[in-house]
């Protein structure tokens, strides 16, 4: 994999300002056990980094922090030098940062084109609009070609497609992937981690949590195991997926819960 | 059944069946965007009815003329309630709780009109109140020809902006993926509040076209809300065209059927639609697979 220089970077915070820190993150929903207990990682431009573990470990919960859509307990969320701990959706949106939820979430009863233009929501310049259009449906061509389909329509691999088209029309600093996998057959997901890839060689760096950890380690640039809501171990993600211990804990057997 | 009968029943079924269609497409939006069922949606029909009643009496303007004032009151209100009633629910029992929470709104409702206006029987007398035009044989009251083309205004105008509106996409995204709605950066609580606006400005054009036609009294309500909720269940929950078809097919039905059944019998009419509905097709007739089709 081409990818040395980039997590060469992002393994030494100090080479390259990361895109994205969160530091001794502690998050946990309402009054139940915290789920994240001083959580750490960081996201460097141009780089795929890529959240594995068991269920439970809080992979999906980093993502909820990063976004705004939970407000952590301790700990901080910057964006490209700027601390947006605490702040909305919304504000997270304009600081850079674009979330793309687990499971389907394009809008079914809206065409491809309704979906994608709604991504630039809080884009009011229709020039930049379009501009942007143009360039989603150029990294995206099925985008392009299903333009006016029902988002319901298409197949589960496409939807993502929408989704990420629609994701990208923020032109955000950092994606934040949900499980893009979830539900797809093996060739849906081939393709998927392709488009991850094609994101960031597009300029715009992904954070992605995977249940499906060997196959988006190997799309992607860093890998950070998680358990019990810590980072144990980051590292390029090619080293990771040689390792055999790791190989035997977190990539072999097959979870058993389904969240 | 003569041929004329017919026509003219079915006319009048026509007629009724805008009206229906316009409150149903109210109703129908609560649920979509919010899963909010509307107990209260015909008690503020009738309070707008009381309302352009009391205009009329007080004023001896038109009563049509007091849509200016109730429907941006009717917005500003049903914002008012989302914001600070509805929201207040917790999200896991918001559709149950909200049955209790409108029930008890609509019955407030009906005690203050009754407090207010007493329970006596109103109605608007107008000087084309008994005017009628007669179309190859049919003879079609003016107040009911009036308050079809309010409706079907009124849902042409909610319709335009439900999809061609920046609002508009907002709120179809917002009842679609509510999440994901509020990841691309929709303010989705402020899509909520607007959107009960809407539908309860509905309410204000409905009731207001139903004092022209209807004799009003407080409890008269209940007639309506059961009907409504029969339709927008039969046309798919949250489908706005889906509770409008419904609405003139289901308004024609009873219209027709009033004939040979007479008008209480004629009513049933909705319920059986609603029990054959949920036998067959609960997710109802028109509303596509997840029932959020606009």
């Amino acid at each position: 994999m081409a990818s040395e220089p980039a997590s060469a970077q992002a393994s030494d915070p100090a080479a390259v300002e990361p895109l994205l820190r969160l530091t001794d993150v502690q998050a946990g929903y309402g009054r139940a056990a915290l789920v994240l207990r001083g959580l750490s990682v960081t996201v460097a431009p141009s780089s795929v980094v890529c959240l594995v573990g068991p269920n439970g470990a809080g992979k999906s919960t980093v993502l909820k922090v990063a976004s705004g859509l939970l407000t952590p307990r301790a700990g901080q969320v910057v964006v490209d030098g700027v601390d947006v701990t605490g702040r909305t959706p919304q504000q997270l949106l304009a600081a850079g940062l674009s979330h793309v939820p687990q499971g389907h979430s394009v809008f079914p009863e809206m065409t491809v084109a309704e979906n994608v233009l709604l991504g630039a929501y809080t884009v009011h310049d229709r020039s930049v609009i379009a501009e942007r259009a143009d360039f989603v449906t150029g990294l995206f061509p099925l985008v392009g070609e299903r333009w006016s389909a029902l988002a319901g329509a298409l197949s589960g691999g496409q939807q993502k497609q929408v989704e990420f088209a629609r994701s990208l029309m923020v032109r955000p600093k950092v994606v934040l992937l949900d499980e893009p996998s979830m539900g797809l057959d093996p060739k849906a997901t081939g393709k998927v981690f392709e488009q991850v890839q094609r994101m960031r060689d597009a300029g715009t760096a992904v954070l992605l949590v995977e249940q499906n950890a060997r196959r988006a380690l190997e799309a992607a640039d860093v890998g950070c195991v998680l358990d019990l809501g810590k980072v144990h171990i980051t590292g390029p993600a090619p080293t990771l997926l040689a390792d055999p211990r790791l190989a035997q804990l977190y990539l072999g057997g097959r979870p058993k819960e389904v969240p | 059944m003569t041929g004329a009968l017919f026509a003219q029943s079915l006319v009048l079924g026509i007629l009724l069946g805008g009206l229906y269609a316009l409150l149903a497409a109210g109703l129908t939006l609560y649920f979509g965007v919010m899963r909010v069922v509307m107990i209260a949606h015909s008690a503020f029909l009738i309070l707008a009815a009381y309302l352009a009643w009391y205009f009329h009496e007080r004023s001896g303007l038109d009563p049509l003329l007091s849509l200016v004032i109730t429907v941006p009151l009717f917005f500003v209100v049903g914002y008012g309630m989302q914001r600070f009633l509805v929201s207040r629910l917790r999200p896991i029992s918001l559709t149950t709780m909200s049955v209790l929470l409108t029930f008890a709104v609509a019955l407030t409702i009906e005690g203050l009109l009754g407090f207010v206006w007493t329970g006596t029987q109103r109605r608007v007398q107008l000087e084309y109140s008994g005017a009628s035009i007669e179309v190859a044989g049919v003879s079609i009251a003016v107040v009911k020809l009036i308050a079809f083309a309010l409706a079907a205004v009124s849902l042409g105008a909610l319709y335009l902006i439900l999809r061609k509106t920046s609002f508009g996409r907002a709120l179809r995204a917002t009842t679609q993926h509510p999440e994901a709605a509020r990841l691309i950066g929709i303010d989705t609580d402020r899509v909520a509040g607007l959107g009960f606006g809407l539908g309860l400005a509905t309410a204000a054009v409905g009731g207001t076209a139903l004092a022209l036609d209807y004799t009003i009294y407080p409890s008269l309500h209940w007639h309506w809300i059961g009907p409504l909720m029969a339709i927008i269940v039969v046309g798919g929950l949250g489908s706005i065209p889906g509770a409008a078809m419904a609405a003139m097919l289901l308004g024609v039905a009873a219209s027709l059927l009033q004939v040979p059944l007479g008008t209480t019998w004629a009513q049933t009419v909705f319920y059986l639609a609603l029990f054959l509905t949920l036998m067959i097709r609960p997710q109802g007739f028109f509303g596509g697979r997840l029932a959020q089709r606009f």
